[in-house]
């Protein structure tokens, strides 16, 4: 039986059994699966457990909570306890009605579709940083520098104000906050979610922003939720420009990747640009890398596990490029984006521009639950070439530059434009 | 003091239990393995193998089809795709291995990984282990409920031993136990070995599954064709390889 035949299983039976009571078997499936959750983390964990957490209290306390939580919900929200006692990123319970919406249906609230406009928390607003060619945001009018003020009738300042509240300081808190406030505009493809922008000229624009399909193409790796991947790359000056999503459907990325070096041979530099990219699989850092380093023998660091080290070697390509190599990142770069930046930087092959990354750097895996609910859990710490986790540090850019509402109502970008200012100096000197 | 009692006998009977227990000689044990899977005839007869295997990483969700192609020349080719991830390609050329994956991209391998992929692309290696190692019994263990020799066999050409576990019942090979040497480190592997079939007058085990990194890789022979006439040119590596190797 396939997965999403399991799948659609437990949702019809989910939506059978509304807030019924779970079965004696449900509850006794939840009990394994708190079980196996807390085991595989027990079993993976490469060093001592975070602040001396006492693992086999955590599970004394929490596993007769799993085992009669009353609904999926309750059961969820004790495993996710669980795991929140860590204290590390790449711990997650992915409720298995979430697989199908993502991966075969159309969306929710949040769920997938988008409006086509990524945002950046500036200065407690919600900056428009940018907007797809051709989605519901750039035939609405919404231009970049633009605030959003409200989404469905929310206030985002507030929201923001009460998230900043709320997180405890890290490295990773302003990727969780700039999700929760996209979330606030993502939803059904087809929908339309009430929102109001500040424009250009801090006049109030409201209008139902139409919620569109997602970008790019749906990819599906295991037991990871499927995901759509979009890739695009262009000449900016006589500079190569890369920019894509997410670290994954190899077969596709790593071909057009490949295309865009070859085809900038002769450019003056080539920019990575991997903000707003929260990573994937951890692999595809090396494989990238090998386009831009001709020496064998080279790392971008190491995945320290339990018992062993592992490391994410470089392998050059026959043709390497050889010219100015520049990495945009912000706060919203995370895991295997950190490892190929930092791991770049720290052996002297790139120079990074923008803003720190958010220091979620943990490998992980994805697996099902014997209640079908999926598990993604760490299996390793990342040390950089340098010697440095990642994790909660992340990568500190050679040059910092922010967004600013005020470059992008101009139409600029100050970490592209300070990497192509790089790139003429080199060219230059 | 009942404790110390018990004791002292039972290091009395020790050395009595081992005098009992003297270990076969390796080749005994690795030319009965030939024996019970066919006989030297059998292995002689076969001049080629293309295999076809599902692979699955176990609990992630992770599968796909592997076809591998050997042949007497001693050269070898493993294509396939895994869902998610895309082309998997290794092989060995003339003594020169190499790997293309969608993830990883193109690379050859060099010093003791290539020795190690050289040696496994041996056709008809369970013949010709006096030309690769050197073995030697180094104990009994118990590999899911049955009682093997844990033969150690080191590669004569140097690099690190791999240990086989051979069934005191049965001869075959249920385990085996090595350490990879790659760029990316010195990655210990465990495989156990069952459901030996028939193919052609050969056994083979069709079920291995894989310990590496924390990850089950289970694969399955669903198919084996023996002799078939492969071109020549099915083992040439990809053109990316062949720039690499050129390089």
């Amino acid at each position: 039986m396939s997965f999403h035949r399991v799948l659609a299983a437990a949702i019809v039976f989910a939506l059978a059994s509304g807030a019924a009571e779970l079965t004696p078997e449900q509850r006794k499936k939840n009990a394994d699966s708190f079980e196996y959750a807390w085991s595989k983390i027990r079993e993976n964990m490469w060093a001592p457990m975070p602040e001396g957490l006492d693992w086999q209290a955590v599970h004394d306390e929490l596993k007769p909570k799993a085992a009669s939580a009353r609904t999926m919900e309750d059961a969820r929200a004790v495993m996710r306890d669980m795991i929140a006692r860590l204290k590390l990123t790449h711990f997650n319970i992915v409720a298995a009605d979430l697989y199908d919406e993502l991966g075969n249906g159309p969306g929710r609230r949040g769920d997938g579709g988008s409006p086509g406009l990524d945002l950046r928390l500036v200065d407690g607003q919600a900056l428009v940083v940018s907007v797809d060619a051709g989605s519901p945001a750039q035939l609405a009018g919404v231009r970049p520098g633009w605030v959003l003020v409200k989404a469905d009738g929310a206030g985002i300042r507030e929201a923001i104000r009460k998230l900043d509240a709320a997180l405890p300081d890290s490295t990773h808190k302003e990727l969780a906050m700039t999700r929760a406030v996209m979330a606030k505009i993502g939803g059904a493809p087809g929908s339309k979610v009430p929102v109001e922008f500040l424009d250009a000229s801090n006049r109030p624009v409201k209008m139902d922003l139409e919620i569109g399909m997602p970008r790019g193409e749906a990819s599906k790796i295991g037991f990871m939720p499927a995901q759509h991947v979009w890739f695009e790359s262009r000449k900016v000056e006589n500079s190569g420009y890369v920019r894509f999503n997410l670290f994954l459907d190899p077969a596709r990325l790593s071909t057009l990747f490949a295309n865009a070096v070859e085809e900038c041979s002769e450019c003056d530099g080539f920019i990575i640009d991997l903000r707003g990219n929260p990573g994937g699989i951890g692999g595809m850092a090396m494989g990238f890398a090998g386009w831009f380093v001709d020496r064998q023998g080279v790392r971008l660091g190491a995945m320290r596990m339990k018992g062993q080290d592992v490391k994410f070697a470089i392998f050059p390509r026959s043709r390497t490029f050889r010219g100015p190599l520049a990495i945009l990142v912000d706060g919203l770069t995370a895991s295997t984006s950190e490892i190929l930046a930092g791991g770049l930087k720290d052996i002297g092959r790139a120079r990074i521009f923008g803003a720190p990354t958010a220091g979620a750097a943990l490998p992980s895996v994805f697996e099902q639950l014997p209640n079908n609910d999926g598990f993604q859990y760490a299996i390793a710490d990342y040390i950089s070439e340098g010697g440095d986790r990642l994790e909660g540090k992340g990568v500190t850019p050679d040059q910092p530059a922010r967004w600013t509402r005020k470059a992008l109502l101009a139409g600029q970008d100050p970490a592209l434009d300070a990497a192509l200012a790089w790139i003429r100096k080199g060219k230059n000197q | 003091m009942n404790r110390r009692m018990l004791l002292l006998p039972a290091l009395c009977l020790l050395p009595a239990w081992a005098a009992d227990q003297a270990l076969p000689k390796a080749e005994t044990l690795l030319d009965k393995y030939v024996e019970v899977t066919g006989g030297k005839a059998a292995y002689e007869k076969r001049r080629s193998e293309v295999m076809t295997i599902q692979m699955e990483i176990v609990g992630r969700g992770i599968k796909g089809t592997l076809t591998r192609y050997t042949d007497s020349s001693n050269n070898s080719i493993s294509t396939g795709e895994l869902e998610g991830v895309g082309k998997m390609e290794e092989g060995v050329y003339h003594g020169q291995a190499w790997e293309n994956t969608a993830i990883m991209g193109p690379r050859v391998k060099s010093g003791a990984e290539n020795d190690d992929a050289v040696r496994d692309s041996y056709f008809n290696a369970p013949l010709l282990w006096r030309k690769l190692y050197q073995a030697e019994t180094v104990g009994v263990e118990t590999v899911n409920g049955e009682d093997c020799y844990k033969i150690m066999m080191t590669p004569l050409a140097g690099g690190k031993p791999q240990y086989d576990f051979l069934s005191r019942k049965t001869g075959l090979i249920l385990k085996t136990e090595r350490t990879m040497v790659s760029p990316m480190g010195e990655i210990s592997v465990q495989a156990s070995t069952s459901d030996y079939k028939s193919f052609e007058g050969i056994l083979y085990p069709t079920k291995v599954v894989q310990n590496v990194m924390g990850n089950q890789v289970s694969l399955t022979m669903i198919a084996l064709k023996a002799n078939q006439d492969i071109p020549k040119d099915r083992f040439e590596p990809p053109a990316e390889i062949k720039k690499l190797m050129a390089k």
